[in-house]
């Protein structure tokens, strides 16, 4: 079946659309799509059959959320526990996954046509070759587990420090941020999971910390348009408190930097200085000077670090297209 | 079109509000109403058009008011004590360590002492108390203070500071030899979230300019042990979110993998009931690992 389903939605569904419009939409999505296995076990269909019946039901989403402008969704597709259930449904899941990858690749044209990205999260390196080989081809990156995803990110930041890039006073949140995977999107600004289920099971604990997120009983194949009005109308409804929370957060992180500046500042010049006191203005100076310098070092080490995974992922595919 | 839009969300918006407020009339009604059964009857009616649009909501009144849960006013503090540690082992399953979480402005600490002293009472080890402008952080020993008071009014005499740990920054060092069979109440606040893993990676980064370690070397464990050292408590199987807005705001992110979300609309004027429900709540879910 198809990555994205075509057909307009029927007057009801349109005028509610356009009402919900009129307010603050989200402008990225993450959807946590639970209950393909307990949908499968209500309706007496092999678990297979139940994630198939997920499969096609983010077709439909992805429709519904292009009628509604959402310009970015993201899926929670494999978690690291998924390992632990039984092999035959693991297996099962790799080539359901490997299929509709592959019909990724084919449909790419029509998914440019409809302004749909398609981005998928996570380390590479967990999933089967033949799989990575795919997705790589598909120029995505696939999810799998979020603390790996914080670790790889302290780890990138370790190897700038260790390859003279940056320096280790530079580590801030906003450059764990971007060295994480996801880097290229914003942060959820909603998340939602169905069946009923009020955990985040590891999916993007560091992105969705100021995201609204709407817990919704219905299983995963069942899922409505109206579920979906919903949980954006339940974002809408929460707008104006979480944006105030986030712009609390971003002034607190924006101090917290402004004052290491200041003490590396201050440390670089009790070494350096030649023991008379500043003047204020110089002390300013001296501090804009500094922060320029280490943004400056910052953006570098992000280039690098860019241009690294950029060649991992050409490596793979010259791989799959020799062999 | 785009004007009658407009109106029909604002309209919408209001809409909703009301139902809201409806809602939370009736659970008051409900709950004060025990014994007047004709009035009891049409609130059950007007429920279910008040709770059409949103079926969570119906599930915390069908929840309410704690059936089982054993009344805390009014007795000696002895009896109370006994009747809420019953409560707790009536319960299928208890968290080893409850967040509570409060979304709302200008936090209450006689609420919030009173939660911490009844999670205590039931039988939860470790009680971690946060809200995202860091207000109970600052004000630390005013919280701490109340929750003394209020365990010595509710609790008695017996149930005073010798039974009680309260950890704060900076005093952790103390704690890794205390074997913990005392309850522990944590203060959080953002800095103890994606600041504190922030400080870990600093920390490593730090290590390999020195030479001291190779970048290869960091590992999710090794994060994980660091984030532990500072805070040496285990993840919070239950965080209780008090007020209107869904979200964690920054609430511990490294540490809510596995973490049931339970909502509650206010900590202001909450009562023990509350609480239990919610406590019933998490009893009776199933953590289905891998779906």
């Amino acid at each position: 079946m198809s990555w994205i389903r075509e057909g307009e939605l029927n007057l009801i569904e349109k005028i509610s659309a356009n009402v919900l419009k009129a307010g603050p939409m989200p402008k990225h999505v993450a959807f946590i799509m639970d209950g393909n296995r307990r949908f499968a076990r209500k309706k007496n269909m092999g678990r297979q059959e139940g994630h198939m019946q997920g499969f096609n039901k983010l077709a439909e989403t992805l429709r519904w959320c292009k009628h509604l402008n959402i310009p970015e969704v993201t899926v929670y597709a494999f978690s690291i526990e998924n390992f632990k259930r039984t092999k035959d449904e693991v297996d099962g899941l790799m080539e359901l996954a490997k299929q509709k990858f592959e019909r990724l690749l084919e449909e790419r044209d029509n998914l440019e046509k409809h302004g749909v990205c398609i981005r998928v999260l996570g380390d590479l390196n967990m999933l089967p070759l033949d799989l990575q080989q795919v997705i790589a081809k598909a120029v995505l990156t696939t999810r799998v587990h979020n603390k790996y995803e914080i670790t790889n990110a302290v780890r990138e930041m370790a190897w700038g420090v260790e390859q003279g890039l940056i320096k280790a006073s530079d580590v801030s949140e906003p450059l764990l941020s971007e060295c994480l995977y996801s880097n290229n999107s914003p942060n959820p600004d909603l998340l939602i999971r169905t069946s009923g289920e009020v955990r985040l099971s590891d999916f993007l604990l560091w992105q969705t910390s100021h995201s609204c997120l709407v817990f919704q009983s219905v299983l995963w194949p069942e899922y409505s348009f109206w579920n979906l009005c919903e949980a954006i109308l339940q974002y809408q409804l929460n707008h104006k408190s979480i944006q105030k929370a986030r712009d609390l957060h971003r002034e607190h992180q924006a101090s917290l930097q402004l004052e290491a500046d200041r003490a590396c500042v201050a440390e670089h010049l009790q070494h350096h200085g030649n023991g008379k006191p500043l003047d204020a203005q110089r002390r300013q100076e001296a501090l804009l000077h500094y922060t320029a310098c280490r943004e400056e070092r910052v953006q570098d080490f992000l280039e690098s670090l860019k241009h690294k995974r950029d060649s991992y992922f050409n490596n793979l595919c010259s791989e799959a297209v020799l062999a | 079109m785009a004007l009658l839009h407009g109106f029909l969300w604002r309209l919408l918006l209001v809409l909703v509000h009301v139902n809201r407020a409806l809602v939370s009339w009736l659970r008051v009604r409900l709950r004060s109403l025990k014994g007047r059964l004709w009035e009891r009857m049409v609130a059950a009616l007007l429920l279910p058009v008040a709770l059409a649009g949103f079926p969570d909501h119906r599930r915390k009144f069908n929840r309410n008011p704690g059936a089982n849960a054993n009344s805390v006013t009014g007795n000696c503090a002895a009896s109370r004590r006994s009747r809420c540690l019953s409560d707790g082992r009536s319960l299928e399953k208890l968290p080893v360590h409850i967040g509570l979480l409060v979304a709302e402005e200008e936090p209450s600490y006689t609420d919030i002492s009173n939660l911490v002293v009844w999670c205590m009472a039931v039988g939860i080890s470790y009680v971690s108390v946060y809200d995202n402008h860091g207000i109970f952080r600052k004000n630390n020993s005013h919280l701490l203070e109340e929750i003394m008071r209020k365990q010595q009014d509710l609790l008695g005499v017996d149930g005073s500071k010798h039974n009680v740990e309260f950890l704060s920054n900076g005093s952790d060092k103390h704690q890794h030899h205390v074997v913990s069979c005392r309850p522990t109440v944590k203060v959080l606040s953002p800095d103890d979230g994606k600041q504190s893993i922030v400080q870990a990676a600093q920390q490593l980064c730090r290590s390999v300019e020195n030479k001291e370690r190779s970048s290869r070397d960091i590992s999710v464990t090794m994060l994980d042990i660091m984030l532990r050292e500072s805070k040496n408590v285990p993840d919070p199987e239950l965080v209780v979110k008090f007020g209107p807005v869904d979200s964690t705001l920054g609430f511990l992110p490294w540490h809510i993998r596995l973490t049931e979300f339970i909502s509650l609309p206010s900590h202001r004027n909450v009562s023990y009931e509350d609480l239990f429900g919610a406590l019933q709540r998490y009893g009776a879910c199933q953590q289905r690992l891998g779906q």
